[in-house]
């Protein structure tokens, strides 16, 4: 059996008197796309905080490729191989598409202590970040300033900045929220398409989207895993209908 | 460092570089044929105004890199330039009149102070980052206040620092030598704002979070912009030193480091040419504003700075970008390159 790309171990995380994560274990295996799924307030985001280095979990452990990683700075897990996206769109406001990519593909190849050469002309670094939009398709919109987009296009471009790097495990924290119908159909696909290269660990509230995507569903609840498995599995779990998906859910 | 593909020559970057920043070459050009027009003018004293725009402009210029192109509010950076003067000043005391001796040792310095400065103060951001800055900037001033031995309050006066062949009791030779410090400066920094190290660091300014979601550290881009604009600044406070033969620790006064941020805003903000358009502005009207105000209100000159405040008000309400921004608004033939 394959190692996992991510692995959770026990972890604790208190909030004061609060337990925000309570003894939660998940694997997330290579090309899984793992949903994680819960009410609100039930720990989704401050779990992947834990993952991405933000937080500090109190107790236990965090593994990628089999490294131990819990203390890690973010940096240096980036560069262990994590990409995010945030809940809130986190792109360079001040730059054109092309230049966020730019900056990115520059990140990537860890070479961003030049003085000299001008960056945004540089050939070769064009040439890498256009690479780097097609994977998301916003090759086209690259002359554009970001602060010009549509939400759904920065969403886009916030996936192709995470990705950029090629991280063995990509953290996508609600990738769908306030886009449109449209929009998110393309979002879906799009990670339908990372996921076969990369493992997701994925926190969305479109339904639609987590049962079509998700290739295991772990459903958190006041910062306990209550239940883990398959779409199918998840949809007729009792324990989970009644606590977050309601009687008439899926 | 340097890292050139067998096709690009230097020649080639620097003339694309020229082409991109022709509002800051033009301002280099016409400060190199300046003292033509005032020797036609025979108003040799026109140079030393000019010589003033140019080592304030500089000084800015160093500012500018981390408070424009790495949204690092300092409020400190006074004392830098008050270092890189009292090199000239102390090594004078001491009999050391080498020029060379002085800019070594007040870059030296500066970047040592700055390194410092910046290592404790960028943990924080946003009003703790401006006062930790402050704060620093008054231990030093105070600091030289209480050395008596170099004038204390009073200051020193200073001779010239001796640069070679270079004579800098020479008017023009002094003029020169600004001027050629200021080409240095200018060119260093078009290459470090447009550098890989230039666009990390103004995404940093744009969001942090996101270049260190790149897996970059942004304190570290934000230390060596830091560092960098110190150096800047003791390299003008040096010239400053040699150019006001005198020097007391009101050249390091929290108002100086005021005065650094308003040139900024006024000629733009993130922009090459902007701090040498806000000294020339800010020069200008500290020179001129007082007299006209005599002539149209007798007796009110001494408050000129009622006029220049809200001038000042109304530049960052409406002219957004300062005079950079106006530039680039209505003549953007010359105006700085969008790369």
């Amino acid at each position: 059996m394959a190692s996992p790309v991510l692995e959770l171990r026990n972890l604790h995380k208190y909030f004061g008197a609060l337990t925000v994560t309570n003894d939660v274990s998940l694997n997330v295996m290579p090309g899984q796309l793992h949903a994680l799924i819960g009410p609100n307030g039930a720990g989704k985001t401050t779990l992947i905080q834990q993952v991405y280095g933000a937080l500090k979990p109190e107790q236990g452990s965090i593994h990628l490729d089999g490294q131990n990683i819990t203390n890690l700075k973010t940096p240096a897990r980036i560069r262990a191989g994590i990409g995010r996206s945030f809940q809130i769109s986190n792109v360079l406001m001040d730059f054109t598409v092309l230049e966020n990519s730019i900056i990115a593909e520059q990140a990537r190849q860890r070479k961003t202590f030049q003085f000299f050469t001008p960056a945004f002309s540089d050939k070769k670094l064009i040439a890498g970040a256009k690479i780097i939009l097609d994977r998301v398709g916003l090759a086209d919109r690259a002359k554009q300033k970001v602060a010009d987009l549509a939400h759904g296009e920065r969403r886009m471009l916030e996936l192709a900045l995470a990705t950029a790097a090629s991280p063995s495990l990509l953290l996508l924290d609600e990738p769908m929220a306030g886009a449109g119908p449209e929009d998110s159909q393309r979002m879906t696909d799009i990670i339908s398409e990372l996921s076969k290269n990369i493992a997701v660990l994925l926190i969305e509230h479109d339904m639609d989207a987590v049962f079509k995507l998700a290739d295991q569903i772990t459903v958190l609840v006041a910062g306990s895993v209550i239940a883990s498995g398959s779409s199918y599995e998840i949809s007729r779990n009792d324990a989970v209908r009644a606590a977050y998906l309601g009687d008439d859910a899926a | 460092m340097i890292e050139l593909s067998n096709k690009t020559t230097f020649a080639k970057l620097m003339v694309n570089a020229i082409k991109a920043n022709q509002l800051l070459w033009l301002l280099l050009a016409l400060f190199a044929l300046f003292p033509a027009v005032s020797y036609i003018f025979d108003q040799p004293f026109w140079n030393d105004v000019a010589m003033r725009i140019m080592i304030l402009g500089m000084a800015a210029m160093g500012l500018n890199l981390a408070l424009g192109y790495g949204g690092m509010v300092s409020f400190g950076h006074a004392a830098f330039i008050g270092v890189g003067a009292y090199c000239v000043g102390i090594c004078g005391y001491y009999g050391i009149t080498s020029g060379w001796i002085h800019l070594l040792l007040s870059i030296t310095l500066c970047a040592g102070l700055g390194l410092i400065i910046g290592f404790l103060s960028l943990r924080t951001s946003g009003i703790y980052f401006i006062m930790i800055t402050l704060a620093f900037a008054q231990m030093l001033f105070f600091l030289f206040v209480s050395l008596e031995t170099f004038g204390g309050d009073d200051g020193m006066s200073i001779d010239r620092s001796e640069f070679t062949i270079i004579n800098l009791y020479e008017p023009l030779q002094l003029y020169i030598l600004v001027w050629l410090a200021l080409l240095i400066v200018a060119t260093s920094l078009m290459f470090i704002v447009h550098s890989r190290f230039g666009v990390t660091l103004r995404g940093i300014k744009s969001n942090e979070s996101r270049i260190e979601a790149m897996g970059l550290t942004p304190l570290h881009f934000k230390i060596v912009a830091y560092v960098i604009s110190a150096i800047i600044c003791g390299i003008a406070g040096t010239l400053f030193a040699s150019w006001q033969e005198y020097v007391s620790p009101d050249i390091m006064h929290w108002s100086r480091s005021g005065e650094l941020m308003i040139i900024i805003v006024l000629g733009g903000l993130g922009t090459l040419a902007g701090p040498l358009l806000g000294a020339i502005a800010f020069l200008l009207l500290e020179e001129f504003l007082p007299g006209l105000l005599h002539t149209l209100v007798p007796n009110y000159a001494e408050n000129w700075m009622i006029v220049f405040g809200p001038l000042l008000v109304a530049v960052v309400l409406f002219g957004r970008g300062g005079i950079a921004g106006l530039i680039d608004k209505y003549a953007p033939k010359i105006s700085e390159g969008k790369n």
